[in-house]
């Protein structure tokens, strides 16, 4: 469940980790390197990707290391899946419906 | 029908007019007639819903507010409906429907319907270009294992 899935990668800086993530592990140290934003707030992103389970953290020691769950984009998967069936059949009807407006102003 | 993986298109070409088509698209009674029951109003702000049959574990009931208004031009709204654990209702994102209305030369209507996650305004959807092309395959994945 996270209906906020979209807004979580509808952040620029958020997107950007999501993907640095996708290609390997990270620590919050290591993404630090790559943007300029502070710590506390790279740790804030990852805590919104983590609460969208869009990123797993693995403890090692000192470090936490951050890695993308490219599985948490499913349901927009299945979202798109819905509304491509859905869309065409609706639309199908609006065709339909349109003929009859047209008998009835005859 | 064009697809992408980030939002739904789809394409019509109907011999009605704008007008008529707009009608179609704005009159809540004309409109449930091929969509779902409704109280739109084309109005920026509005906030209305469409209403089906409740499924499963979803009310039947998609949140919406109209967005951007166009007289037989555009149409914005937002949409967000469905169910989160059940995945045959369609996913319940926060997501905007756009409908777009341009006269053919036939005097029909080119119509165009774009279902998206994000508005087109918000920084998301212009910064997913390159990036997108990632999060595609992964989607394509995980569809595959859905």
């Amino acid at each position: 469940m996270r209906p906020d899935l979209l807004k979580a990668l509808g952040d620029s800086t958020r997107l950007a980790i999501f993907e640095r993530l996708c290609t390997r592990e990270h620590t919050v140290t290591e993404l630090k390197s790559y943007f300029d934003v502070s710590q506390p707030a790279i740790s804030q992103h990852l805590g919104i990707l983590k609460h969208c389970d869009l990123v797993r953290e693995r403890r090692s020691g000192r470090f936490a290391h951050y890695r993308a769950r490219p599985e948490g984009l499913r349901p927009l998967a299945t979202w798109l899946r819905h509304y491509q069936q859905f869309w065409p059949e609706k639309l199908s009807a609006l065709s339909t419906v349109l003929k009859e407006i047209h008998d009835e102003s005859r | 029908m064009n697809q992408g993986n980030e939002q739904i298109v789809v394409e019509y070409a109907l011999t009605e007019s704008p007008a008529k088509v707009w009608r179609a698209l704005t009159e809540p009674e004309l409109l449930a007639r091929w969509l779902m029951q409704n109280d739109i109003v084309p109005i920026v702000g509005h906030k209305f819903n469409f209403r089906a049959q409740p499924m499963g574990d979803w009310n039947g009931v998609v949140d919406c507010e109209v967005l951007e208004v166009i007289p037989e031009r555009k149409l914005v709204y937002s949409w967000q409906g469905g169910s989160t654990a059940n995945d045959a209702y369609g996913h319940k994102l926060a997501t905007t429907v756009t409908w777009t209305l341009e006269p053919a030369t036939d005097n029909g209507t080119h119509l165009k319907l774009v279902h998206h996650g994000f508005h087109p305004d918000d920084f998301g959807f212009k910064a997913m270009g390159q990036g997108w092309r990632t999060k595609g395959q992964a989607i394509d994945s995980a569809a595959a294992s859905a």
